[in-house]
């Protein structure tokens, strides 16, 4: 297990076609061999023996040099769109960069005069039959046909004929995750090879050839079964392949793109959160191959729907006769402290989705700003996992039994799980961040929520003696560290700005200590 | 505190004020003439008569329909996008089969479409960032509304008919 500190950052680079190949450099000492050594563009590169041209250039980031359709860096090589060719001299013709392994000495041209023009000629037999219908499409904006036809396309089309159109195919649902437009299909076989050789599902095929090639789910009765069916919308150079969560909601240009953590499960997957005036419109996978790779499932995708959901409670509320009343922060935290002092006993229970930072502030200094010993527990709760020893691999790619971020992070903080999962105290604070699940409780046990709370989850808790909720901050509202399964300790920082009544941990805690 | 006198010495001639008054009768006499008996008139009658302004006049907005009452626009946001002023707002949704009748497949359809005329400059990007010619401004100049809500154009009063349409 390593314990490395990483801080997630928005890549610069296009999200489809990040790598973190780094530059490789010769060994030094009298037995080191000299590493080979490629010239492209006239600068000359070293690489590791065995790298593509493809991968050198993702090495020394130059590779926004060559376009590409079917190459991936998290799939095996096709070579199919013949977009990446570029000129390799002594060859007798174009070569694939993607594919064609780099020799020592090689000297390549990526932006030569043959090149442009076969890149044209590409790009004039992918738009003979691509419909245009841009205006609609949910990639426009961020899709690879209009910027590499932007750069390189014909100005016109020489095709006069009529447009072949698959008239079935045309919205056609392929699960109920992800609607397929074949009409605007390049054939690059992304998502055939994804299925076949990442999720191993082998659930997508292309069938019939030439004119008639087309996408269909290998069993047309079941569709589409994996759980990783958003990253097939993330990858796909062009709309064919559309998310039917994110499909006509926002164009791809309105969205602002920050870097968070996902904190649907305990992998902790890097995602950038796309969002327009503070409303979250999709998660979407950053590539970091310590963690998720290049992929994100799809419980964790469409996990932002929790936080913007209408009925999350974003402004303090306190008990008054027999019903919940919104009011001030000084006030609920007044009322509420007056109450926790009078009681027997008080119990804190630090959900498992808490950050390290607010794991540690709340064992210590709690009880310090109530004045009075509390004791803190942390409790998880979710598909039965009460500690990091429960949790479990759900596949052989990301997803894990444990549906909270920072198990191990609050393990670390020294507090101890709640026994049996059972509350035991006159009043009960339970702290969560919308993701640990509530511990049982008697049916009058008098509780305090604090953190992410929902109107429905409020009604569902097994007591209705709610003394009040202090509302908190999600996730990507707020920044911290989680440390995740495999023991990685990122960093985040807020994707988007609270615009509700919700106020961190740290200023409750100075609120209540203030308080008299 | 000082005072400043401001009443002017007038002449001879603007003290007997009579041929003042005849110069002006003279100038009312001529239009009344005019008007009454030669018809020459430089004003119209403004809510039964109106003005006939130029064909590039950008006036109300207008959303044009096909002929089922079906709107031409497929929420591409692009007038959004482009408006300097922010005053059009977009909810787009997918559209049902059944509003196909043609066979034309209009994949998405707006459903609301609200534009602030308050905010409007009228300066027609709109019209022209539009790829399917929906959203057009027509020559109606009568934008007069009694209270600020009438002011927010929404789908329904874009689609209506009004004068000067195209």
């Amino acid at each position: 297990m390593s314990n490395t500190e990483i801080e997630i950052k928005k890549p610069k680079m296009d999200l489809n076609y990040t790598s973190n190949k780094k530059p490789v450099h010769s060994d030094t000492g009298p037995e080191a061999k000299p590493l080979p050594k490629v010239t492209i563009d006239g600068k000359t590169y070293e690489f590791k023996p065995g790298d593509t041209i493809m991968e050198v250039a993702e090495r020394y980031k130059i590779h926004e040099e060559i376009p590409r359709y079917c190459y991936h860096p998290g799939m095996p090589i096709a070579g199919t769109c013949r977009m990446c060719t570029v000129e390799v001299e002594k060859a007798p013709k174009l070569m694939t960069s993607c594919s064609t392994p780099a020799g020592d000495g090689m000297v390549v041209h990526t932006k030569s005069e043959k090149v442009l023009k076969s890149r044209t000629g590409v790009m004039d037999f992918l738009l003979t039959n691509h419909p245009l219908d841009c205006p609609v499409c949910d990639k426009a904006g961020e899709c690879k046909l209009q910027d590499y036809n932007f750069e390189y396309g014909p100005s016109k089309s020489n095709f006069k004929e009529e447009k072949r159109i698959y008239e079935d195919a045309t919205t056609k649902k392929l699960s109920d995750k992800i609607t397929l437009n074949m009409n605007r299909c390049v054939h690059c076989e992304r998502c055939v090879r994804f299925t076949d050789d990442v999720t191993k599902t082998n659930d997508l095929v292309m069938v019939n050839r030439g004119w008639h090639k087309e996408l269909e789910a290998a069993d047309p009765d079941k569709g589409l079964t994996n759980d990783y069916q958003g990253c097939l919308t993330d990858f796909c150079p062009v709309g064919a392949l559309t998310m039917n969560d994110f499909r006509f909601k926002k164009r791809a240009w309105f969205l602002e793109k920050k870097a968070s953590i996902c904190d649907r499960c305990s992998k902790g997957c890097n995602i950038e959160v796309h969002s327009d005036s503070d409303i979250v419109y999709r998660y979407v996978p950053i590539h970091n191959e310590m963690v998720n790779g290049h992929w994100m499932c799809d419980e964790g995708r469409v996990s932002y729907n929790d936080l913007m959901n209408p009925l999350r409670i974003v402004s303090p509320l306190l008990r008054h006769q027999d019903s919940l009343h919104s009011t001030t922060l000084q006030t609920v935290l007044g009322e509420l402290k007056s109450q926790m002092l009078s009681a027997n006993s008080v119990q804190l229970v630090v959900g498992t989705d808490s950050t390290r930072e607010e794991a540690a502030l709340l064992k210590d200094k709690f009880s310090d700003s109530l004045g009075k010993k509390v004791d803190v527990f942390f409790h998880n709760g979710t598909h039965g996992v009460s500690t990091s020893k429960d949790d479990v691999k759900l596949d052989h790619l990301l997803r894990m039994k444990d549906h909270t971020a920072n198990t191990r992070g609050v393990e670390e903080t020294g507090l101890a799980p709640l026994s049996g999962g059972q509350v035991n105290a006159d009043i009960v604070v339970l702290f969560r961040n919308g993701r640990a699940a509530v511990p049982s409780m008697k049916s009058d046990q008098k509780v305090i929520l604090w953190g992410v709370w929902t109107y429905e989850e409020v009604k569902a808790l097994p007591t209705q003696n709610v003394l009040g909720v202090i509302p908190g901050h999600a996730t990507i509202e707020k920044s911290g560290s989680f440390k995740n399964a495999d023991g990685i300790v990122q960093k985040f920082h807020p994707a988007i700005t609270h615009r509700g009544g919700a106020v961190s941990a740290h200023q409750v805690v100075s609120t209540l200590k203030s308080l008299n | 505190m000082g005072t400043i006198n401001i009443s002017k010495k007038y002449t001879a001639r603007e003290k007997a004020y009579i041929p003042a008054i005849l110069i002006g009768m003279k100038i009312t006499m001529k239009r009344f003439i005019q008007g009454f008996f030669f018809r020459k008139h430089d004003t119209i009658m403004y809510p039964e008569a109106k003005r006939d302004y130029s064909q590039r006049f950008r006036g109300m907005h207008f959303i044009s329909v096909d002929k089922n009452k079906t709107e031409n626009c497929t929420a591409c946001f692009l007038c959004e996008t482009i408006c300097p002023a922010d005053c059009i707002h977009i909810v787009a949704d997918e559209r049902d089969e059944d509003e196909n009748p043609y066979g034309v497949k209009k994949e998405k359809k707006p459903i609301s479409f609200d534009i602030d005329s308050l905010r409007c400059c009228f300066c027609g990007f709109c019209e022209e960032a539009c790829p399917k010619d929906a959203i057009k401004l027509s020559r109606n100049y009568e934008l007069a509304v009694s209270s600020r809500e009438e002011a927010i154009y929404d789908l329904d009063h874009l689609k209506r008919d009004v004068k000067g349409r195209g």
